[in-house]
């Protein structure tokens, strides 16, 4: 355990990749949105951003570097992978349950301040993260921990199979989303994929994601026994 | 006792090449060991399985009587500094506080003593550092983690001769202070000579050598004087090299000599020459110090 907890650590050394930049490129976006929504007449339409997307996405970039710059140095100290794999665990769901729980706190935020004033919805994504403060802040600990161990799971697959690999692994993604949309073509299951995600909650969205980062981890975990360096 | 490291038919071959050709062999607890070879002999390939970031096709491996891979207990008590290793962007004295964290025995003292001896300077970002000074950021955390299984591949990378010296020099302090078992591989054989309790010698992925350092010193002597006088004391012995330079001749042949030779020898006014671990490594090699020297 205390392995694992130096592993989490060991990662926060470098804050800036894992806390200064997620936060500072979402405040850039959320800034450019907002003057842009203060420019757009506010009277006609609520102003809709994907911009929340980017601590995502950042994330994900986050997952990667964990797995590929910041492995050698842990291996060389006495680390085994499954312990680094573990540690790094620890520190996602650390960082979800922080991040989360701020990003609802803004979402209240924005809730109780009209959008900022301008009729902004940037922590607000319609059928996803509209729901009350705790249920947000358990579906973005979810997604956050989705982005991150989908990014370790790419960096993992890079520091195994180099550049073929990853080409093959997204190759691989591709093939699983169409077997996925044939199948449903195929016994015309569209209006009953429609009807489980409208008519369910959130909360059912949030499980169904939880049941996909467990996939992540579990693969990348099967990914890394054999990493070498 | 039992070994701190042993390997048993150990192989590791990759789809066009053999790395590790049946290797067995034994490091003692608190020795030095030095690992020989040429580029390519499968010295990284040995560490990298001893420390289990590589696995081995055939055989086994045992690190504190333990299979070392994704083995915590055992890894945990091991420090693997390679060659040319890298690092996340960070700065000197974070690599160094990160690596405290993961080692009981850390030595802030040491390090600290180390930064100052090679003039490292901590607030500096590793990819700044010149490729001498990152190669002393490894030796640092190496000899600072006192792990109880430290291992060296090539560690000096860029290093002066001063620093190299430096590095010796504070190993030897250190292990007297601290003893722990060490596994060094080096091509810089004549410089590390003296530190070595154990010798391992590899080619081509196989154990050509495997003795305590003082018996392969006096494992081939090299035998110098008239030509004719050479010839008549090397008789009926076996010759490993020969060379002849007008009427002086200069010949190998394994040893040690035993006191009546090495009288006989004298009374013939014959020089005797204990072959260097360097030369013996190249006779090892299969080369001919003679192709190793118009080469």
């Amino acid at each position: 355990m205390t392995t694992l907890y130096n592993v989490a650590r060991y990662h926060l050394v470098d804050r800036i990749t894992y806390v200064a930049l997620p936060w500072g490129i979402m405040t850039l976006s959320f800034l450019v949105n907002l003057v842009i929504a203060a420019q757009v007449a506010p009277d006609v339409n609520s102003h809709y951003t994907g911009g929340l997307l980017s601590i995502y996405v950042f994330l994900l970039i986050c997952g990667a570097i964990s797995m590929t710059r910041s492995l050698p140095f842990a291996l060389m100290l006495g680390v085994s992978r499954r312990s680094y794999y573990l540690g790094t665990a620890l520190l996602v769901v650390a960082l979800g349950g922080v991040y989360g729980f701020a990003l609802a706190v803004l979402q209240v935020i924005e809730r109780a301040s009209d959008g900022w004033g301008v009729d902004m919805h940037f922590f607000r994504i319609p059928g996803i993260l509209d729901g009350p403060w705790y249920v947000t802040w358990l579906t973005s600990f979810v997604l956050l921990v989705l982005f991150f161990l989908y990014g370790m799971w790419y960096g993992l697959v890079y520091r195994r199979w180099s550049l073929p690999g990853l080409v093959a692994f997204i190759a691989a993604q591709i093939l699983v989303v169409l077997a996925v949309v044939v199948a449903i073509s195929m016994t015309d299951s569209w209006p009953a994929f429609a009807d489980f995600f409208s008519s369910g909650t959130a909360s059912v969205l949030t499980a169904v994601l939880a049941v996909i980062s467990l996939a992540m981890g579990v693969g990348g975990f099967a990914t890394l026994r054999k990493v070498t360096i | 006792m039992i070994p701190m490291i042993s390997a048993t038919a150990l192989s590791r071959r990759y789809r066009d090449q053999v790395a590790l050709e049946d290797i067995s062999l034994a490091v003692q607890p608190e020795t030095v060991t030095g690992l020989l070879g040429r580029n390519g002999a499968g010295k990284t390939t040995l560490m990298r399985i001893i420390t289990g970031q590589e696995f081995p096709t055939a055989g086994t491996i045992r690190v504190f009587g333990e299979p070392p891979a994704e083995n915590d207990a055992v890894l945990r008590r091991t420090v693997f500094v390679r060659e040319e290793q890298s690092y996340p962007d960070f700065r000197v004295a974070e690599a160094l506080r990160v690596a405290s964290w993961f080692y009981p025995n850390w030595s802030e003292e040491l390090a600290q003593h180390l930064l100052a001896d090679f003039g490292l300077p901590p607030r500096r970002r590793i990819r700044k550092l010149s490729r001498g000074m990152r190669s002393v950021v490894g030796i640092v955390i190496g000899l600072a983690a006192r792990a109880e299984l430290t291992l060296f591949d090539e560690p000096y990378a860029g290093l002066d001769a001063v620093a190299r010296q430096q590095f010796y020099d504070q190993l030897l302090t250190d292990l007297a202070e601290q003893p722990r078992t060490v596994l060094l591989s080096t091509h810089l054989i004549d410089e590390m000579a003296d530190l070595l309790k154990h010798v391992v010698i590899l080619d081509r992925g196989r154990v050509v050598v495997d003795a305590p350092a003082d018996d392969v010193r006096g494992t081939a002597v090299t035998v110098n004087g008239p030509a004719t006088a050479v010839e008549e004391f090397v008789a009926g012995r076996a010759v490993w090299q020969r060379r002849q330079l007008g009427s002086r001749a200069s010949v190998t042949i394994p040893g040690p000599l035993d006191l009546a030779a090495q009288a006989r020898a004298r009374t013939m006014r014959l020089s005797l020459e204990p072959l260097s671990l360097q030369q013996l490594l190249v006779h090892a090699s299969g080369i001919s110090a003679d192709e190793e020297v118009s080469a």
